[in-house]
């Protein structure tokens, strides 16, 4: 049965639009909900918005199997970090974390990930760590297939310091654009919004999301 | 051409009443060339338990010597003689171990349990996946044909005589319609008092 | 190393033969193909538990090579696994792991999670790459509910309400997208997983036979229900195909007896301490 059956062989990737942007008083992480194998929806409704700690989250992009076992990694070192330090390991150590895996294993991993949280030393904030393992900081910073689509739209849109709801409208557009251009992007919208006081969920359905000009 | 076609070679093992058979064909050849009329890939692993490895035949010999020396050593830790199920249990795990080099035989396995004397038949894939059917397994090259034939002939409670004719017939009429094996036939039929080993008069085309 | 004391063979995979083959591949000769199952494999979360489903059509390249085999396989009392991919890789994956787990529950004396053998059984997975090829469905109940997992041969897993796998997945897709809803009745759900199934099976060439069901029910009744629907049966003969007596030509017959294993007692000699 090989041929059109293509979702047999091809690897489980998340063909994605995530992001992740700065606000006054955390971060929010966002992300699309389609999970493809070839040309097949494998999961319409999936979760690339990823625990690593309490308030340490990443948004997976690349190859699903690949972005979650380099979650599962390195949310059981910081949690270990976390016992030694008595307390809530810094989104930077988290990111080099991840960075350090991303980097050292650059030529057998597909994974482009953002890794957004609070911390007490830097409030809200997000790095972005694309193929090949660079690690950089960003106010606000989109990933996956459908980000080339939107990358005019942050930068004409993203004012530092917003309020949190004016931050959530702007991600929700943001992501509501980049899937409706991609293809490989699709379904509800995912939000995260970390601040200290940990992380508060949302879902935009399909139904529910934003309009635009539409033709 | 597949390795598995490089030297040919049918095989067929069926359920009974109280009984079962297991046969193949004697040809050893190399692709199209054959070499000799006289192979036996059929092996005694117990008083009432075969196993035939259709495949590549140097896999073929070196596979048996293993199972062999697995089993001898299992019946000296046990002391008991080894049942067809945990036979097959090995046979299994040993061709998985290679699962990413592997052996290239097909192995069919038939005998009667050594304590209640149940008709056990059972096939596998080269890594070792088996297959147990309530009727009748195949394997090598003539594979397609003798399904065709199986499929047809077989049916349930066959007693030792009709088992013998139908086994014999199906595998017959399957290599007669290929080129990859024939050249005579061994059929063991394998019964609690006894195995009935007999050679086949075929075509030797 | 003797030949009267051979080495103690390293666990895991061998790799001895992998030179050989490849040589015998250059040589021009085609890698013969594994049993695959192209199958079609259900899951739901109904309001009791979960409810399994397999067709039972094993394949070698176009050739049905099982007409009924299981491909739900026993993981632990509270959780069972549905296999799609490389038959020997499905069997023995879960084999494996379901031995794991029976040891994991011997050392902690607790019900094993369904979360700990979908960790167990995506590590696996993904240590290979993508080379042992199975796609599992992994459905159970523990102490916190009822859970399904989908698993891909490469190691990531999504946790659902519903999933398919296999090459009939589209098929039992669409019956599942059109009528699954939450919190089910187990005779409305059994259904559902039925018709998944027989989609699967009449739709797609690589699933066939019959359909196997198995519920788990919260608190762990487990009810496995092998052939749940027979959907092809096959056609009554109409005559006997028997041969006459003496139709086949026999060169050489041999007769080996097979001996009536009796048990000897030996009674035991004083020794002689003289």
């Amino acid at each position: 049965m090989e041929g059109p059956n293509d979702w047999m062989d091809a690897p489980h990737s998340t063909g994605t639009s995530i992001m992740a942007a700065e606000f006054d008083n955390g971060v929010i992480i966002g992300a699309d909900s389609r999970s493809t194998t070839g040309a097949y929806i494998a999961n319409r409704v999936a979760d690339k918005l990823t625990r690593i700690t309490d308030r340490i989250y990443c948004c997976r992009s690349g190859s699903a199997a690949d972005t979650q076992a380099i979650a599962d990694i390195v949310s059981y070192h910081l949690e270990f970090h976390g016992m030694e330090l008595g307390g809530d390991p810094l989104v930077e150590i988290g990111a080099n974390v991840f960075k350090e895996l991303c980097y050292n294993y650059r030529d057998s991993l597909m994974a482009g990930i953002l890794v957004a949280g609070w911390d007490k030393k830097k409030g809200g904030q997000i790095y972005s760590i694309p193929i090949g393992g660079m690690c950089v900081r960003q106010p606000v910073s989109i990933g996956g297939s459908g980000s080339s689509y939107v990358y005019g739209y942050v930068d004409a849109n993203f004012k530092p310091n917003m309020t949190q709801e004016e931050c959530v409208k702007f991600v929700t557009n943001t992501l509501a654009l980049a899937m409706s251009r991609d293809g490989s992007s699709g379904g509800v919208v995912r939000l995260g919004i970390i601040t200290e006081k940990g992380i508060e969920r949302r879902v935009v359905l399909g139904n529910e999301l934003p309009k635009f000009y539409e033709n | 051409m597949s390795i598995l076609a490089y030297n040919g070679g049918a095989m067929v093992a069926m359920k009974g009443e109280n009984c079962v058979s297991i046969a193949a064909d004697r040809r050893f050849g190399i692709q199209a060339q054959t070499v000799a009329t006289n192979f036996e890939k059929i092996f005694e692993m117990g008083p009432q338990l075969y196993v035939g490895l259709p495949g590549l035949a140097t896999d073929t010999q070196t596979v048996m010597e293993k199972l062999r020396f697995r089993k001898n050593l299992y019946e000296l830790k046990e002391n008991r003689s080894i049942s067809p199920k945990v036979f097959s249990a090995m046979v299994s795990h040993m061709l998985y171990e290679k699962r990413f080099g592997p052996f290239f035989v097909e192995p069919v396995i038939a005998g009667l349990d050594p304590k209640t004397y149940e008709p056990f038949i059972c096939n596998m894939d080269l890594i070792g996946c088996i297959n147990q059917p309530k009727d009748f397994v195949v394997g090598g090259t003539a594979s397609a044909q003798l399904y065709g034939m199986c499929e047809a002939l077989w049916e349930p409670n066959l007693g030792p005589d009709d088992l013998f004719e139908i086994t014999s017939q199906a595998l017959i009429n399957a290599f007669d319609r290929d080129a990859m094996s024939g050249w005579g036939a061994t059929v063991y039929i394998i019964e609690k008092d006894k195995v009935t080993i007999r050679n086949l008069k075929t075509r030797m085309d | 190393m003797s030949v009267l004391c051979p080495e103690i063979p390293a666990p895991g995979f061998s790799f001895d033969n992998c030179r050989r083959n490849v040589m015998l591949e250059n040589k021009g000769l085609v890698l013969p193909k594994a049993t695959k199952t192209g199958t079609t494999i259900v899951g739901i979360i109904y309001k009791d538990g979960v409810i399994l489903g397999a067709d039972t059509r094993a394949t070698e390249d176009t050739t049905v090579a099982d007409k009924n085999c299981e491909k739900i396989h026993y993981i632990a009392p509270n959780m069972y696994c549905c296999g799609a991919g490389t038959a020997a890789d499905t069997e023995m994956t879960t084999q494996m792991i379901s031995s794991q787990l029976e040891l994991h529950r011997l050392y902690t004396g607790r019900v094993v999670r369904v979360a700990t053998a979908n960790q167990l059984l995506k590590q696996y997975l993904f240590r290979y790459q993508g080379y042992v090829g199975a796609a599992l469905v992994l459905g159970g109940v523990d102490t916190t509910g009822s859970h399904l997992y989908c698993i891909f041969p490469h190691g990531s897993s999504d946790q659902l309400h519903y999933t398919t796998m296999g090459s009939g997945s589209l098929a039992a897709m669409a019956v599942f997208e059109s009528r699954w809803k939450p919190d089910m009745e187990e005779a409305e759900g059994v259904q559902l997983v039925r018709d998944a199934i027989a989609a699967g099976i009449f739709n797609d060439l690589g699933s066939g036979s019959n359909v196997d069901i198995c519920i788990i029910r919260k608190g762990g009744n487990v009810d496995y229900k092998r052939t749940y629907d027979e959907a092809n049966k096959k056609g009554q003969k109409q005559n006997s195909y028997k041969y006459q007596k003496g139709t086949t030509a026999v060169l050489t017959t041999k007769v080996v007896d097979v001996e009536e294993v009796t048990v000897r007692r030996i009674e035991t000699e004083e020794m002689d301490t003289a």
